[in-house]
């Protein structure tokens, strides 16, 4: 279970550009209500492309910002490869279950 | 069979889809189900489908200016030993959005994004050069191919089915 300063933001179906509307308003209200770390829950995620990943980059620049340590699970061995080839395996903490993501 | 006749690549779809951001996923989804019977390992044809994904997105982006009456024209062969597939947009003569030559393009780096120095995205050339094992631009007058190739060696099996062999 999440505690206060964490928050476990679930992501469904696809994450493109288009996303990121949606993307950051969960991350402003995680924000607003204390998160000091972000649990990127991908077990729901369908499909991501290029235009996804240039999202998630952003979202990093402004958790950074706010020295907001991010952490992730759920990703299919394509994705967590993408993550890798991209490395944001290095600036995102990359989990097998939620479990371990939380306790990070 | 006389070894130094190569026969010509077979051709296993040809479909068109309109310049509508999001239709990518339709070309990644005909595509897979055309070489559904190649039997790719799963990690292969994940890495084929996203390839062919950000081509056909940069075809509808920068090729055809996400203009719905343009098409994106998609085929799909097999060689034998490799996968085909091309996407061809009206991009010729305009902005691509790509360098025809490649080695042109900004090799994007998280840290420099992160920083600043670079912007977020850019990362579509990057992903196929490492989803796939060719990729070439060619453009004839306004028309603009990419072409996709990954090995998939094939060898039919006593029932007549087709195994994948290698990785």
């Amino acid at each position: 279970m999440a505690d206060r300063l964490t928050s476990v933001i679930d992501i469904r179906g696809d994450i493109t550009a288009a996303s990121e509307p949606a993307l950051m308003a969960a991350y402003e209200e995680a924000s607003q209500q204390g998160a000091r770390r972000l649990v990127l829950n991908f077990s729901g995620l369908e499909y991501m492309n290029s235009g996804g990943i240039g999202m998630l980059v952003t979202l990093l620049v402004r958790a950074n910002r706010q020295r907001q340590p991010l952490a992730a699970y759920g990703l299919s061995d394509h994705y967590r490869e993408i993550f890798e080839l991209t490395r944001l395996d290095e600036a995102i903490g990359i989990y097998d279950d939620e479990r371990s993501a939380l306790a990070g | 069979m006389n070894p130094l006749a190569c026969p010509a690549p077979r051709r296993l779809a040809s479909f068109a889809l309109p310049s509508v951001p999001g239709t990518e996923r339709i070309a990644l989804t005909q595509v897979a189900d055309s070489v559904a019977h190649l039997n790719l390992p799963p990690q292969r044809l994940n890495k084929l489908k996203t390839a062919v994904a950000e081509v056909t997105m940069n075809a509808i982006e920068h090729g055809n200016d996400n203009r719905a009456d343009l098409a994106v024209d998609i085929e799909v062969f097999y060689s034998g030993s490799e996968i085909i597939v091309t996407v061809t947009d009206h991009g010729g003569r305009g902005d691509s959005g790509w360098a025809d030559d490649g080695d042109d393009a900004e090799i994007p780096d998280l840290y420099r994004k992160l920083s600043g120095d670079q912007g977020p995205r850019g990362w579509g050339l990057f992903l196929i050069r490492h989803m796939v094992d060719g990729m070439e631009v060619t453009v004839e007058g306004e028309r603009r191919t990419v072409r996709l190739t990954m090995r998939a060696p094939v060898q039919e099996g006593q029932a007549g089915e087709l195994r994948h062999i290698g990785g």
